[in-house]
């Protein structure tokens, strides 16, 4: 049984305490909502589950195994997307594609099209970054979730500039993907549910917890 | 010799493969802000036009003085254009995705050295050595230009990468200058022998082979400090 666990984390910035003594365990098939204000350290906190940023006290597991001393096994299993998209304006949809295929280390050919489909932007494959809207290079970004093919998979704020359709698309592939025995942690500050599985709830924040 | 499932071969392979996936991809990406490569080397004709017009028309002088200048230059230039490196990774998070990818980190940062080198370092030698005809400079000194900015640059761009790393998206580029130009110095330094040496008819070997030295040094080690400069910078 694969799990990720969080022991005792905190997080101090520029002398306050942002969160302190977070403690959780998540296992297949499980999806975890971070929530709380602006400001309350839910990105750092992703940030430190997928071995970015440093906890000024605590640690954090992955089957058992501090992060810290299995990095290259971790980011074999894990997606992390930030606020930042990852993608390049330069690039046409399908080189940014090529690019996200090519850095998760898989070894088949990548079918650009089914993957356009699955995100919503069908046909788009020639279109440059640069002129596409940002909710669509959201989409973009996200591929990489399809692409990478991960256990699991830490979102930052996955649904901004997202359209109805694009919500309701990333909410499936967050829903199959733990149907699946995926594991998902995503932050967000905006009140919402995800329909079609339970949802553990993270609270981040100075009255609470 | 076997790595968990992969043989020796495949991993190579697979290295190889990712190395100049990403080499492509700054390669195509600069191509397409070539307007942002202009600049440095704009800068740098400039520069040199600038020396003859100030210092007066003694030829002599001027003879003895430009490859030095043109080195100058050309160092000042490539610090102009360093911030490419990282910059655009850093703006729009695809440094992130580098970090968490499921290639070692030195391996993708040395890819995007090299395009960058590629990019900017590869037109410089061009034009320095157009300038260094077009000023006359004898056939010896311009042979001892070309090679120390060939094994030079490269250098620049390795040690500079390590500096961009640390201090991408801090305001304030005179903090990356303060880093890397003594850090340039002994490049300077065998380079200008070099040169000086050409211009006088001696042999140039012991220079060459020194900044070949330092090349390799600077290769083996500047994608190890680059990728745990960024590590840093991110956290």
């Amino acid at each position: 049984m694969t799990k990720i666990e969080v022991k005792q984390l905190e997080s101090i910035r520029r002398d306050n305490i942002l969160f302190q003594d977070i403690n959780f365990q998540l296992t297949e098939g499980e999806l975890l909502q971070i929530d709380g204000v602006n400001g309350s350290g839910k990105s750092t906190m992703l940030r430190i589950c997928a071995g970015l940023t440093q906890a000024s006290e605590g640690e954090v597991y992955w089957n058992e195994q501090n992060i810290n001393e299995c990095r290259y096994q971790y980011q074999q299993v894990m997606t992390y997307i930030g606020h930042a998209n990852g993608v390049k304006d330069a690039l046409t949809t399908k080189e940014n594609i090529n690019i996200i295929h090519a850095l998760s280390g898989h070894e088949e050919k990548i079918d650009h099209n089914r993957v356009l489909e699955q995100i919503g932007l069908p046909g788009m494959e020639n279109v440059l970054l640069g002129k596409m809207s940002a909710g669509q290079k959201r989409r973009i970004g996200l591929t990489r979730l399809i692409i990478n093919s991960s256990k699991l998979w830490l979102l930052d704020e996955p649904f901004t500039s997202l359209d109805v359709i694009g919500k309701s698309i990333i909410e499936k592939l967050i829903v199959d993907h733990c149907q699946n025995d995926g594991m998902v942690i995503f932050a967000t500050h905006q009140e919402m549910e995800i329909e079609g599985h339970e949802v553990r709830h993270i609270h981040l924040g100075r009255n609470n917890e | 010799m076997k790595f968990g499932i992969f043989t020796w071969d495949e991993i190579m392979n697979k290295f190889m493969n990712t190395f100049f996936v990403i080499l492509q991809r700054d390669l195509i990406i600069a191509f397409r802000n070539r307007y942002e490569l202009v600049n440095p080397l704009m800068f740098f004709i400039m520069v040199i036009v600038l020396f003859p017009l100030a210092i007066g028309s003694d030829n002599a002088l001027l003879t003895q003085l430009m490859a030095g200048i043109i080195w100058v230059t050309a160092l000042l230039a490539s610090t102009l254009s360093l911030e490419t490196i990282f910059r655009s990774d850093f703006e729009d998070g695809s440094i992130e995705q580098l970090t968490l990818a499921n290639y070692p980190l030195t391996l993708l940062v040395s890819a995007k050295i090299l395009a960058h080198w590629l990019v900017t370092g590869v037109p410089l030698i061009v034009v320095a050595l157009f300038v260094g005809y077009f000023l006359s400079l004898s056939s010896a000194t311009l042979f001892a230009l070309f090679i120390t900015l060939l094994l030079g640059t490269p250098i620049l761009s390795l040690i500079g990468s390590i500096a961009v790393a640390l201090s991408i998206g801090l305001r304030g580029g005179m903090l990356l200058s303060l880093l890397i130009l003594p850090l340039y110095m002994p490049v300077l330094i065998f380079s200008m022998l070099a040169v000086n040496n050409a211009t006088v008819g001696l042999s140039i070997e012991a220079e060459t082979y020194f900044l070949a030295g330092l090349l390799i040094l600077a290769m083996t080690l500047s994608p190890i400090a680059t990728a745990a400069s960024l590590r840093i910078r991110l956290s």
